[in-house]
């Protein structure tokens, strides 16, 4: 087993034997099943078009596992140094690039968890009516790179900064940033700027996707140019770890 | 020649943290490096395992056989001072895991856990052990792969009396026996005189000695002497093997090379003879810890200049 395996393979057991990795996918199954239960049982939530509730869970799923994402990247070195585990990986017979290569995959594999989990949530509020399998495949598509491309962001500053805290207040502050524009009012967000901020932003890209097959049937040629920005934020992120990760702060 | 760096310097953000640090280890030695707090021994260590790079000087392992830290690494096992471990691991996993990254434990984990006196509590998870017990298992993870050449620093930090000497007999079997090369950064100058055969002092980033131990404690080790005069003669004469080394008006040092075997009370009957009375004798002090502290009494300044 190489170097990057074996860091994956202990990511892997931190998030599923570790009582601190058990409690953030209990915390993600809470929310969706909060969520859910609101979509079924509230008067006025319920009345909603099926393909609308379905869109609100995808988008939810999204952003929630955008936000467990960002707490692991934030996690994955600071929290390593605090807890006095970084150093025997980095005086073991192994390059920085191992190291983040194995961390990128065990973030992997906590989303694959999620999208899993997710799953049984989206039939739940979905089957029976349309576009659930477009939900479900546009959710893998365009949903891994947004939380991929935040928990590398939170990666990359882990990677620099002092403490697992200012990392994660930094990474959760940009994650609140992109997804500021959905806070804006059905106006604002058809101005110049609103149009400009959904252009750029890759969590508005994400959604707007959702919304725009999953609601309106939109053909998969249409979303290219959400495509690319997603995978581009993605790349991007991942560069930006890498560069972080090269020399990682060791106190 | 197991390292060999000489003159490193190193600034970390603008700070001077290493300014001419110099450190020649052999094989089988076991090595220590002493210094105050904030004299940058661990950066000294960080440094010699690739952590950082030094802006000055030259740094070679195992007589530069190996280039690439990543392989030097394959090498060296290290004990850092703050011993962390994933503790939802057993100690048994956990090891099995870490060699993983060497291509596998040297020898087998058990065998290992034994020898650092962690057989019973292999499969217990690392989140019940003691302190005392991580840093045993810290050291077992040093060991995993049999390396050349180990770094520990502070390696008896937590252990009582008893683990303490079971770890001081591992160390000397590990270089006697298995001729590792053992570079142990330590404010304990009892481990350091019971274990080291070479030391290095450092302070303020600066090497200020590195000495075979048998030769600084041979040459620390003659004994002074403070007497309190009551009659001093004529001309001074001193009897062969005394030396005179002060007079504050009224208490003069010696230092006396005495042969062994050598009873000293016939060195102050010689006195006696030359005219010299006394009415008291005072020994001081001259051991390792003395030279230390003789060492390391720099008021750091480039710091205070910089906190300025």
């Amino acid at each position: 087993m190489n170097a990057s395996s074996l860091i994956a393979k202990k990511e892997r057991s931190a998030l599923l034997q570790n009582q601190r990795g058990l409690a953030w996918l209990l915390a993600y199954a809470g929310i969706l099943s909060a969520f859910a239960l609101l979509l079924i049982s509230n008067q006025e939530l319920s009345l909603l078009d099926n393909a609308q509730v379905v869109y609100m869970m995808a988008g939810t799923v999204t952003a929630a596992g955008a936000l467990i994402a960002v707490i692991m990247g934030s996690d994955a070195y600071a929290g390593e140094r605090e807890r006095g585990t970084l150093v025997p990986l980095l005086t073991a017979p192994i390059s920085t690039n191992e190291l983040l290569m194995g961390k990128a995959i065990g973030l992997a594999g906590a989303w694959g968890i999620m999208y899993l989990l997710a799953l049984p949530y989206l039939w739940a509020v979905g089957a029976g009516g349309q576009n659930l399998g477009q939900a479900i495949f546009y959710l893998g598509l365009f949903g891994t790179p947004v939380v991929l491309g935040f928990g590398y962001l939170a990666m990359a500053l882990s990677a620099r900064s002092g403490s697992v805290m200012s990392s994660l207040l930094t990474s959760l502050i940009v994650l609140l940033f992109s997804a500021s524009p959905l806070l804006l009012g059905p106006g604002l967000r058809n101005s110049a700027v609103g149009r400009a901020l959904d252009a750029i932003n890759p969590f508005s890209g994400a959604l707007n996707t959702y919304d725009a097959v999953i609601i309106d049937s939109d053909p998969f040629m249409s979303q290219l140019g959400r495509l690319v920005l997603v995978l581009l934020w993605l790349g991007i992120m991942f560069g930006v770890a890498r560069l972080s990760a090269r020399r990682p702060a060791i106190r | 020649m197991l390292i060999e760096a000489n003159h490193l310097a190193l600034e970390l953000d603008g700070i001077s943290i290493l300014k001419d640090v110099s450190l020649h280890m052999q094989k089988g030695e076991i090595y220590g490096l002493l210094g105050p707090n904030g004299a940058g021994k661990s950066t000294t260590i960080a440094l010699l395992l690739g952590l950082y790079r030094a802006d000055k000087g030259s740094l070679t392992h195992f007589s530069g056989q190996d280039a690439e830290f990543v392989s030097i690494r394959q090498r060296i096992g290290v004990m850092p001072e703050f011993a962390g471990f994933y503790e939802w691991m057993s100690a048994r996993e956990y090891l099995i895991w870490y060699a993983g990254f060497y291509g596998g434990s040297q020898s087998p984990p058990d065998s290992l856990l034994k020898r650092v006196g962690l057989s019973q509590t292999a499969n217990k998870p690392i989140v019940q052990f003691s302190r005392g017990m991580k840093q045993r298992l810290a050291l077992a993870r040093a060991l995993v792969h049999g390396p050349e050449l180990l770094i520990l620093d502070e390696p008896t930090n937590g252990l009582d009396p008893r683990g303490r000497r079971e770890i001081h007999d591992l160390l000397i079997d590990l270089a006697n026996e298995d001729k590792v090369g053992i570079l142990l950064c330590t404010h304990l100058l009892d481990d350091v005189e019971r274990l080291c055969t070479r030391i290095g002092i450092i302070d303020n980033g600066k090497t200020v000695l590195e000495d075979d131990l048998e030769h600084l404690l041979r040459d620390a080790g003659k004994p002074r002497y403070r007497i309190h005069m009551t009659n001093i003669p004529e001309g001074h004469l001193l009897p062969p093997l005394v030396r005179l080394l002060e007079w504050d008006g009224s208490w003069w040092s010696f230092e006396i090379d005495l042969p062994h075997g050598r009873d000293i009370g016939k060195v102050w009957e010689d006195l006696l003879v030359h005219g010299w009375s006394f009415d008291e004798i005072q020994v001081e002090s001259n051991s390792l810890e003395a030279r230390y502290l003789e060492l390391t009494g720099s008021d750091k300044p480039d710091q205070q200049e910089k906190a300025a």
